[in-house]
C-alpha cells in the first residue's frame, strides 16, 4: 500500500486524493455507505485505474475527488487545494482549470464543431488557447481531419478522442476517465488507451480512470480495487491475468 | 388510451400549468368580455325599462339626421302639448328638453370626460314619471334653480344651496343648487353629467323656447300603450310621431349599445388575438412534447397500438388540457370582466352598479372555443408523434430535424400569398377579410419561419456570441439548433410585436398626416379649442365677440352639423364663410368661400366629382326642423380633410332652429399685431367657457396629433396581454429545452461552465429567440401599417411615416421579454445538480 498511502509516501508527490473519505446516500433504513473511510492518493504523472464490482463505490469515490459530488465527511484535495473548504463556484474553476474529464459517453455538446469541444474549457475561462498545444494534442489524437465536424458526425470512437483531446489540451494537474471505452468497439477502445498512455508518457499526465474493463485496467500503472466502500486491494504494473485473479476473490 | 393520456398529464403537472395558461388568458379574455357587455346590455335594458315604467307613450318630431357625429332629431313646438292632453285615454302630458350644457365645479373646471359620455341639461318634473330620483333637495322650480347628478355634485364639490355655473349655447349662467338626482341606480347615467332645471329654464337656456325635444305622456289605463299611441297618432300635427314606452325603453337601451358596440368588438378582437397566439404555443408545446416522447409512443407502437390509438391518446391529453384552460378561464373571466368595468371607470364612462349576467352563451363558448382551440392546434403534433416507427423504441433516432423543405417554402409562401390578397381586398372596406387575410399572413410567416430562423439567429446572434464570450456563442448554437422550434417559439411573440409594430407605423402616418393637414389648411395664428365634436363646444356666437378683439383679423367657428342632402343624412360643415376664409387654405378650385351665402352649399372636389354637381347646380337640403331648402353649388374646394365633403353658412344653420356651437374658434391676427398682446386678450375673453382651450398655432397642431394617444395607448395595453402569452410560450420552451438538455448541460458544468454562464447562455439563447420574433413581427408590421396606410390614402392619409425610434424600442423591448421568459428556466439550468443531470437519460 504504500505508494498510495500519503501517511508514509515521502518521495512520492500526489496529484489528488483523499483523507478518511466517507459519502453516505439516502438516511434510516435506506442509507447506504458509498465510501466508508477511504483514504487514498493518486501519485503525480502516473496512470491509476479503480476497479470493484457495482456498487462498490468506485464512481462514487472518482466523483468526489474530481468535486462532482460532496463527501459526508473526510477530506479531498486536488493538488494542494482541500475541496471542502470551497464554493460551489470556486469548485467549478477548479473543474475547469485543473480537471479534465472523460465520460462513458455523451461527451460532446453538440452543436459545437470538434474543435470547438476541445477548447470549450478554456474558452469557458475566457482563456486563450494554446495553438501549439491543441496541434500537437489533435495531431496526437488524430483528429486533423474531423475539427470542423459536429459530434452527430463523428463515429462513436471519434466522439471519444475528442472528449480525450478536450480532456488533455488545457493540460489538466489531473484527467479522470468515467468508463472511457465503456461504449467502444475492441479496436476504438484500444485506440483511446494508446493515447491515453502516450499522454502520460509525453506529457506526465496524471489520469484517474474508473472501469470494469481488466484489458482497460492493464493499460494503467497501477490499480486500486474498491469493494464496500473501503480499498480492499492495490496491484502495481497489472496484468490481465491477475486483475480477474483479484477481482475473483472480491466476488465481482 | 385515454387512460394513458390522463396518466401522461398527471405525471407532468407543472408543465400542464404553464402550457394551459397560454389558453386560459384568451378564454378568460373572451369570457370576460361576454360577461362585462351582457352585464351593461342587462343593465341598461333594466334601467330603462324601469325609466319608461311610468310612460305609455312618447310623442316627438319625425325629422332626425343619423351621421357619424351622432343621431339627431329635431323639436316640435310647445303647442303640441295641449293637442296631445285633450286626447281621450291621455292622463297626463310632460315636455322634455335636452341640449348641450357644461356643469362648471366649484373650482371652475368643466365637469365631466372630453369625447366622453355627452353633457347636457334638460328640464325636470315632480312627476312620477320621471327618469330621476332625487336623493337629496328637491326639484328647480324657477329660473334660478337647478339639479344636478350625484356624479357631478360629488365630483364638483357642491352642497345644497351652493351656487354652479352652468355653460350652454346661451353661455355662462349661474344657478342655486336645490336637488340632487341618481339615474335608477347610478350616480350619472354612464358617465354623463347633467344639470336639470324646470322645463321654461331648459327651454331658453339649452334648447330654444316654445320648443320641446319629445313628449311624455301617461295613459289613464282604459287602454294599452298600442292602442293609446295609435290613437294619439291620429290627432298629431304633420312632423311629429308617437312611439310606445317599451319602444322607446328599446330604443334607448340598443343606443347605448351601439355606443359600446366598437368597445365590444375591439374586445373580442382582442380575445381573438390572444388565443391565436395561444394555439401557436400549444401546437409548439405538443410539437416539443411529442418530439421527447418519441421513444414513449414508439413501444407503444411496438407493443402492438395502431397509429390511430397513440394519435388519440395525445388527442385525448390535449382534450383534457382544452377542458381544464378552458374551465380555469371561465372563472378568471369574471375577474377580466370587473377588471374592464374597472377600465371603463377609470376612463370616466361609469357603468350603473348592476350583477354580473352569465348567459348560456358565454359558458359554451368559452368551453368550446379554449377546447377546439388546443385540440386543433395538437392535431399536427399529434399525428406527427404517431407516426414513429416502432423501431425508434429500440435505438436511438436523430433528434436534430432538418429545416429547409421545398414543400414548406412552397406553402408558406402560399399562404403568406393569400394573405396579403385577402387584406388588399379587405382594404378596400370589408374588415372581416382584412382580418382573416392578417391571420393568413401570421400563418404563412409561422410555415415558412423554420426555413429562415437559422440564418436569422445566426445575425442576431453574431453580436452576442462575439460579445458575451462561450456563452453568446452557446446560446447562439442553442438558438440555431432547431429552427422548428426555434421559429415557432419566436411566432408567438411575433404575432404581438407585429400588431405593436403595425399599430406604431398607423399612429405615426396619422400623426404626420394631422400635422401636414393641418400644417396645410390652418392658415391663422390661434385656436380656441375644445374636444367637443358633433355635441356642444362653445357658444356659437362667440366667434364673432372674438373677432372684434383689437388685433383679431378673423375668428371663425366651426360647427359639425347634419342635414338630409339629396335624400341621404350627411354632415355639413357650419362656418362664417368671411371668417373661414380668412383662416383656411381649402384650395378652392371654383367659385368661392367668402362669398357663400344662406342660398348656397359649397362641396368638396371629391365630392363633385362623385355627384357630378359643378357650380351653379343645385341640391336639396332637409333639416331637422323640417325645413327643405334648395341650394346653390356656390364653389369647389380640393382639400376636405378639414372641411369635410359639404359646407354651409352659419346663419342658414341657424335659421332652421339648430342649437349653434362651434367646437373650435380658428383666430387669424392683423397684419403686426402683437401675438403675446393678443394671446392675453383672447384668453380673458374666453375665461368663461374653462373647457375651451387657448393654443397657438403649432400647440393646435400638437395637440391634434397627440389626440390619437389614448387610443393608441388602449391597444397597447391590450396588445400586452399576446404579448404577455408569447413570453409564457418562450418560458414553457426554454423549460421544455432545458429538461430535453439535461445530460448537455450537466457536462458543461462538469467541464467547467459556472452556475452564471449556464443562466447566461440560457437566457441569450432565449433573448436571441425574443429578437427573432420581434424582428420578423416588426417586418410583418411595417407592412401591414403599409398597406393601411396605402389603402386609405384617399381619407386624409396622405403620409407614411416609419418610427425607427419607436420600432427599435419594440425590439428592446422583446429583448426585456426574452430575460424575462428566460429566468425561471435560467434558474433551473443553472441549479442543475451536476452529477444527476450527467447521468440522466
Amino acid at each position: 500500500m504504500l505508494a498510495i498511502s500519503p501517511h508514509s509516501a515521502d518521495t512520492v508527490e500526489f496529484a489528488a486524493g483523499t483523507r478518511d473519505a466517507v459519502k453516505v446516500y439516502g438516511s434510516g433504513e435506506n442509507q447506504v455507505r458509498a465510501l466508508d473511510g477511504v483514504t487514498v492518493g493518486f501519485p503525480k504523472g502516473r496512470w491509476t485505474a479503480i476497479m470493484g464490482p457495482s456498487g462498490s463505490g468506485k464512481s462514487t469515490l472518482m466523483h468526489c475527488v474530481a468535486g462532482l459530488d460532496a463527501l459526508t465527511s473526510g477530506s479531498v484535495f486536488i493538488g494542494d487545494i482541500v475541496l471542502g473548504s470551497l464554493s460551489e463556484r470556486e469548485r467549478t474553476r477548479v473543474r475547469r482549470d485543473r480537471i479534465g474529464f472523460v465520460f462513458q459517453a455523451y461527451n460532446l455538446i453538440p452543436t459545437l464543431t470538434a474543435l470547438e469541444n476541445i477548447t470549450l474549457p478554456a474558452r469557458l475561462a475566457g482563456r486563450r488557447t494554446d495553438a501549439d498545444l491543441v496541434d500537437s494534442v489533435v495531431d496526437a489524437v488524430g483528429l486533423r481531419s474531423r475539427l470542423t465536424h459536429r459530434p452527430s458526425e463523428l463515429s462513436g470512437g471519434q466522439q471519444q478522442r475528442v472528449a480525450v483531446a478536450r480532456a488533455l489540451v488545457s493540460r489538466p494537474d489531473i484527467v479522470f476517465a468515467d468508463e472511457p471505452t465503456g461504449n467502444l468497439d475492441r479496436h476504438s477502445g484500444a485506440e483511446i488507451l494508446t493515447f491515453m498512455r502516450a499522454a502520460v508518457r509525453d506529457f506526465d499526465q496524471t489520469i484517474v480512470m474508473v472501469t470494469h474493463d481488466p484489458v482497460a485496467a492493464c493499460a494503467a500503472d497501477a490499480v486500486v480495487f474498491l469493494a464496500d466502500g473501503r480499498i480492499v486491494d492495490h496491484m502495481e504494473s497489472p496484468t490481465v491475468a491477475g486483475i480477474l485473479e483479484h477481482m475473483k476473490g472480491l466476488g465481482g | 388510451m385515454f387512460q394513458l393520456a390522463i396518466r401522461t398529464i398527471l405525471s407532468h403537472k407543472r408543465r400542464l400549468m404553464s402550457t394551459v395558461l397560454s389558453i386560459v388568458l384568451g378564454i378568460a379574455f373572451l369570457a370576460g368580455t361576454f360577461v362585462f357587455t351582457d352585464s351593461i346590455k342587462q343593465t341598461f335594458n333594466d334601467l330603462f325599462s324601469s325609466v319608461y315604467a311610468n310612460t305609455d307613450a312618447v310623442v316627438r318630431s319625425d325629422q332626425e339626421v343619423e351621421t357619424q357625429a351622432g343621431t339627431s332629431r329635431g323639436r316640435i313646438p310647445d303647442s303640441v302639448l295641449d293637442v296631445v292632453a285633450a286626447v281621450p285615454g291621455v292622463d297626463e302630458v310632460m315636455g322634455s328638453v335636452t341640449g348641450y350644457a357644461r356643469i362648471l365645479s366649484k373650482d371652475g373646471d368643466p365637469l365631466g370626460v372630453e369625447q366622453g359620455s355627452p353633457n347636457f341639461g334638460m328640464e325636470m318634473n315632480d312627476s312620477p314619471s320621471s327618469a330621476w330620483t332625487v336623493v337629496a333637495g328637491r326639484v328647480p322650480a324657477s329660473g334660478v334653480e337647478m339639479a344636478m347628478d350625484k356624479g357631478s355634485f360629488d365630483q364638483g364639490g357642491f352642497a345644497l344651496g351652493d351656487e354652479a355655473t352652468v355653460i350652454s349655447q346661451q353661455g355662462p349662467r349661474l344657478f342655486t343648487v336645490v336637488g340632487v338626482v341618481r339615474f335608477g341606480s347610478a350616480d350619472s347615467p354612464a358617465g354623463s353629467r347633467v344639470a336639470l332645471f324646470d322645463l321654461a329654464t331648459a327651454q331658453e337656456f339649452v334648447g330654444r323656447p316654445g320648443q320641446l325635444d319629445s313628449i311624455n305622456i301617461r295613459g289613464d289605463g282604459s287602454l294599452d300603450e298600442d292602442a293609446l299611441a295609435a290613437r294619439i297618432s291620429a290627432h298629431l300635427p304633420d312632423g311629429t310621431e308617437v312611439v310606445t314606452g317599451q319602444a322607446m325603453a328599446a330604443e334607448s337601451s340598443n343606443q347605448i349599445k351601439d355606443a359600446l358596440s366598437f368597445f365590444d368588438t375591439l374586445l373580442l378582437v382582442f380575445a381573438f388575438i390572444a388565443l391565436f397566439v395561444g394555439s401557436f404555443i400549444i401546437y409548439n408545446t405538443f410539437s416539443i412534447v411529442v418530439a421527447q416522447r418519441k421513444r414513449e409512443n414508439a413501444l407503444l407502437r411496438a407493443i402492438g397500438a395502431s397509429e390511430r390509438q397513440v394519435e388519440l391518446a395525445l388527442l385525448g391529453e390535449a382534450l383534457v388540457m382544452g377542458l381544464i384552460g378552458s374551465a380555469v378561464g371561465f372563472v378568471a373571466g369574471f375577474g377580466m370582466a370587473r377588471l374592464l368595468k374597472g377600465m371603463l371607470d377609470a376612463v370616466g364612462i361609469e357603468i350603473p352598479a348592476g350583477g354580473l349576467v352569465l348567459l348560456p352563451r358565454t359558458v359554451i363558448l368559452s368551453f368550446v372555443v379554449g377546447t377546439a382551440i388546443t385540440v386543433a392546434a395538437a392535431v399536427l403534433p399529434a399525428r406527427r408523434g404517431a407516426k414513429v416507427p416502432p423501431i425508434a423504441a429500440m435505438r436511438e433516432v436523430a433528434v436534430e430535424p432538418k429545416a429547409f423543405s421545398a414543400k414548406r417554402f412552397v406553402w408558406g409562401l402560399v399562404v403568406l400569398g393569400a394573405g396579403v390578397v385577402l387584406i388588399v381586398v379587405g382594404l378596400t372596406g370589408e374588415l372581416a377579410i382584412l382580418g382573416l387575410g392578417t391571420v393568413l399572413v401570421f400563418v404563412g410567416t409561422f410555415v415558412v419561419g423554420p426555413l429562415i430562423s437559422r440564418p436569422v439567429a445566426r445575425v442576431l446572434g453574431a453580436p452576442i456570441a462575439r460579445f458575451r464570450g462561450m456563452s453568446g456563442e452557446l446560446a447562439q448554437q442553442n438558438a440555431m439548433r432547431n429552427p422548428k422550434r426555434t421559429a415557432r417559439t419566436a411566432a408567438a411573440l411575433m404575432v404581438g410585436v407585429a400588431l405593436v409594430a403595425a399599430i406604431t407605423v398607423f399612429a405615426a402616418s396619422i400623426k404626420s398626416s394631422i400635422r401636414s393637414i393641418i400644417g396645410e389648411q390652418f392658415t391663422g395664428d390661434f385656436v380656441v379649442a375644445t374636444e367637443s365634436f358633433g355635441f356642444g363646444g362653445l357658444p356659437g356666437d362667440l366667434a364673432e365677440e372674438l373677432g372684434r378683439i383689437d388685433g383679431v383679423a378673423a375668428a371663425a367657428g366651426v360647427q359639425i352639423g347634419g342635414a338630409r342632402i339629396d335624400g341621404r343624412d350627411q354632415m355639413v360643415t357650419v362656418i362664417d364663410p368671411a371668417a373661414a376664409a380668412a383662416v383656411f387654405d381649402l384650395g378652392i378650385v371654383a367659385g368661392s368661400l367668402e362669398a357663400l351665402d344662406d342660398a348656397g352649399i359649397l362641396l368638396s372636389e371629391a365630392r363633385s366629382d362623385k355627384t357630378g354637381l359643378g357650380v351653379g347646380d343645385i341640391l336639396t337640403a332637409q333639416f331637422l326642423d323640417g325645413s327643405s331648402h334648395t341650394l346653390t353649388v356656390q364653389g369647389i374646394y380640393e382639400k376636405e380633410e378639414l372641411a369635410g365633403p359639404f359646407s354651409i353658412t352659419n346663419s342658414l344653420y341657424a335659421s332652421t332652429g339648430a342649437d349653434m356651437y362651434a367646437f373650435s374658434i380658428f383666430v387669424k391676427l392683423e397684419d403686426g399685431a402683437s401675438p403675446s398682446a393678443v394671446e392675453g386678450r383672447l384668453g380673458t375673453a374666453i375665461s368663461p367657457y374653462p373647457m375651451a382651450d387657448l393654443q397657438s398655432r403649432q400647440g393646435y397642431i400638437d395637440a391634434q396629433a397627440a389626440s390619437i394617444d389614448t387610443f393608441v395607448n388602449l391597444v397597447y395595453g391590450l396588445l400586452a396581454l399576446a404579448v404577455t402569452i408569447a413570453v409564457f410560450g418562450i418560458a414553457n420552451t426554454l423549460s421544455l429545452s432545458v429538461y430535453e438538455r439535461t445530460r448537455e448541460l450537466g457536462l458543461l458544468r462538469a467541464v467547467g461552465a459556472t452556475r452564471g454562464q449556464v443562466r447566461s447562455m440560457i437566457r441569450w439563447e432565449s433573448v436571441i429567440t425574443a429578437m427573432l420574433g420581434a424582428v420578423q413581427g416588426i417586418v410583418v408590421g411595417c407592412a401591414l401599417g403599409w398597406a393601411v396606410v396605402f389603402a386609405l390614402r384617399d381619407q386624409g392619409f396622405r403620409e407614411f411615416t416609419l418610427p425607427v425610434v419607436t420600432l427599435g424600442l419594440v425590439l428592446v423591448l422583446a429583448m426585456g421579454c426574452g430575460t424575462l421568459a428566460a429566468m425561471r428556466p435560467a434558474r433551473r439550468a443553472a441549479g442543475l445538480d451536476v452529477l444527476q443531470a450527467i447521468h440522466s437519460e
